[in-house]
């Protein structure tokens, strides 16, 4: 608070680390207190196949919706885009075999991805409204190939659906590989830079040099191609998917990546805060149903932590923006605080 | 006159130019689904469908327009389905002790009036984008339901169901369709004619200006919502006394199809314009898609694909046409004649 321009940088890189340690201690607390309460939850099993399994595949689906919202835009197409690639590669898989059913989950996934990209970048359509029109295009088509009926899982997922690998379920694995190259994607690249320089100010950054329209396409597809690996999953687990099972996810992914600190403006965010909230909402699912909570509460709850992450973030944001000012401002004068303009 | 110069914006450059806004083309398409429809499937035009069709089109249109009130201010309302449950069931209460349509239908709008207010408050006060806010609402009242009733709350009495079944205009038209005319005719005439309305134009164009001409935002925001809370509550009455049971979940996911309805009808997500109209269109056109398509003989299991390619359609149309003329003001200083084109829409 002295005016030393040298502080400049050190509130902001505090004020993010402290975010996450305040994650991290919801989840241990979370994790105690329902542990305490019903000891099953700590064990080994009930941790893998139920806690774990059960978010794996949003977990999944946030890591690039991570990069999307930091570029301030969204998708929310996620979920019928995961659903879409599943179908179409069950009914591929069940024509033409286990190798077509591998390659047109990937390629539908990446189709819809680019789909998206396309109309957000080269026809400068809003993210919302395009990836909203996307939600009912990529479900509907779905439903209109498979009439309204489930389509099975083949081989191939039924394997990765349920294989452990040392007692650690495939899923996880690869979710901490993906959860991994994501965060070094983001904090140590040029291109997680770049998508930042987006979410603050896309004009300054096309200005830049940077290939804006590329970056933001290929983030988009990205994101496809994590739906249609989460589809794998999704449909090797429950055996049979039909058109209408994630509705909600997409908001679902929002939940977490809001909770995890990313900014729904763009431009603030990382990647850890995200995987952090992902285990957050996992614990809260899971631990409250060995707590014998109804299902109804769970919601309420986390719609609770939701809004209360919501408030803190805001009142925090709000202490940095004014924080910033004064020390730009170099008066250092209590009074300009409160002449912040909200 | 601001009138006027939002019509210029909002649909081209004068003279013929200004009949092509995007009511017309969707008013065009519309009149060609019903053109197509009467070639093709003439026994659509039952009087049976038709009241069916306008029944849908009535409850879409009514929480419609409290969207669109909503999104011209720049905010959005993920909330507005799950509002609209909570009103079902509240209302399932009220009516099941043998409470008329008058009573239960103003507790209805009330009860939308104020879970819809503590969405503007959340957003306003704790400067939390609408999205995030009322995302994290829909988990509140979503979850907050089921504890209260288990299921779905059954046999509900003759009067309850009276709306759906016998408050019948003519004998032939529902009581919804009517309420909806009403609704619709008066926020025409609001929005063209109050001051307020010329506020919520002004927050959704630029927050920043509105506020430094003197506008106190919060409040029209937060009254943006306010208006809509009742309008949600009589779509869902309209919804929940279709039947003797209402269940919990009712107009879950009802949002989506209502921004769908407000977007192609021409009303920018970005806030600033939008007319009611549009909205009257698009929430026609989306209530159209799936009987037009069981009558003429395609499967009703591609509803929801073309529903998402009309909406992606129309947007990507209004798009195209704004990059174009964005084009055009771009050439003029380079053609030597700064503001040539300008100056010759103005003669016209």
């Amino acid at each position: 608070m002295d005016g030393n321009t040298q502080t400049l940088s050190k509130p902001k890189r505090k004020f993010g680390v402290n975010f996450n340690v305040a994650l991290i201690l919801i989840l241990i607390a979370l994790i105690a207190i329902i542990g305490a309460v019903n000891p099953t939850f700590l064990t080994y099993n009930y941790m893998m196949s139920v806690v774990v399994k059960n978010i794996m595949e949003i977990g999944l689906m946030a890591l690039p919706m991570t990069l999307i919202v930091i570029t301030a835009g969204i998708d929310l197409s996620v979920g019928s885009t995961m659903i879409f690639s599943a179908i179409a590669g069950g009914m591929a898989a069940a024509s033409m075999g286990e190798g077509a059913g591998i390659l047109v989950t990937l390629l539908v996934g990446a189709a819809c991805g680019l789909a998206n990209g396309l109309i957000i970048v080269k026809l400068k359509i809003n993210a919302l409204i395009t990836t909203l029109a996307t939600f009912f295009l990529f479900r509907g088509i779905a439903k209109g190939i498979t009439h309204g009926d489930s389509v099975y899982s083949y081989e191939f997922t039924t394997y990765v659906g349920n294989k452990d690998i040392a007692g650690i379920p495939l899923v996880l694995i690869v979710f901490i590989a993906a959860a991994v190259i994501f965060t070094l994607l983001l904090s140590k690249t040029g291109f997680g830079r770049s998508l930042y320089a987006l979410g603050l100010n896309e004009n300054a950054t096309r200005y830049s040099g940077i290939n804006a329209d590329r970056t933001l396409i290929g983030i988009y597809v990205i994101s496809g191609v994590v739906c249609a690996i989460a589809a794998y999953f999704y449909l090797g687990r429950f055996t049979s998917v039909k058109f209408d099972v994630a509705n909600s996810m997409n908001l679902k992914v929002v939940t977490v990546i809001v909770l995890g600190g990313t900014s729904i403006l763009g431009g603030v965010g990382d990647m850890k805060g995200t995987i952090i909230a992902i285990f957050i909402i996992a614990v809260l699912n899971s631990g409250l149903t060995v707590m014998d909570i109804p299902i109804d509460v769970q919601t309420i709850i986390q719609g609770t932590v939701l809004i209360i992450s919501l408030i803190v973030y805001s009142i925090l944001g709000e202490r940095a923006k004014r924080r910033r000012i004064i020390e730009v401002g170099k008066g250092g004068e209590p009074r300009l605080a409160g002449q912040a303009p909200a | 006159m601001a009138q006027e110069s939002l019509k210029q914006t909002a649909g081209g450059t004068g003279g013929f130019k200004k009949i092509l806004t995007t009511e017309f083309y969707l008013l065009i398409f519309l009149v060609a689904i019903l053109v197509v429809m009467a070639i093709a499937a003439p026994d659509f035009y039952s009087v049976n469908t038709i009241m069916t069709v306008l029944n849908y089109f009535s409850y879409l249109l009514i929480a419609a327009i409290g969207m669109n009130i909503i999104i011209i201010t720049s905010n959005i309302d993920v909330a507005a389905g799950s509002i609209m449950s909570v009103v079902a069931i509240v209302i399932a209460f009220v009516g099941k002790t043998g409470a008329p349509l008058p009573v239960f239908m103003l507790v209805g709008m009330a009860a939308g009036l104020i879970l819809s207010w503590v969405n503007g408050l959340f957003i306003t006060k704790l400067k939390i984008p609408a999205i995030v806010a009322t995302l994290a609402t829909t988990q509140l009242f979503v979850g907050a339901l089921p504890l209260v009733v288990e299921g779905s709350i059954y046999d509900l009495p003759a009067s309850f169901t009276w709306l759906a079944f016998k408050a019948k205009l003519f004998g032939v038209l529902p009581a919804s369709v009517v309420f909806a005319a009403v609704i619709t005719v008066g926020f025409m005439l609001f929005m063209r004619y109050s001051r307020f309305s010329k506020k919520l134009y002004a927050v959704g164009n630029n927050i920043h200006a509105a506020t430094l001409t003197g506008i106190n935002v919060n409040k029209v925001m937060v009254l943006a919502f306010v208006i809509a809370g009742p309008l949600y509550g009589i779509a869902g009455t309209i919804i929940a006394t279709g039947g003797q049971r209402v269940t919990t979940t009712m107009a879950n996911g009802f949002e989506m199809t209502l921004i769908a309805a407000v977007v192609l009808g021409g009303t920018s997500i970005a806030g600033g314009s939008g007319k009611i109209i549009g909205t009257v269109l698009g929430a026609f056109i989306l209530s159209l898609i799936t009987p037009a398509m069981n009558y003429i003989g395609l499967s009703s299991d591609w509803s929801d694909a073309v529903m998402g390619g009309i909406i992606l359609l129309a947007v990507i149309v209004a798009s195209i046409s704004t990059l174009t003329k964005n084009k055009k003001v771009i050439i003029t200083p380079e053609t030597g004649q700064p503001g040539a084109i300008a100056a010759a829409a103005e003669v016209k």
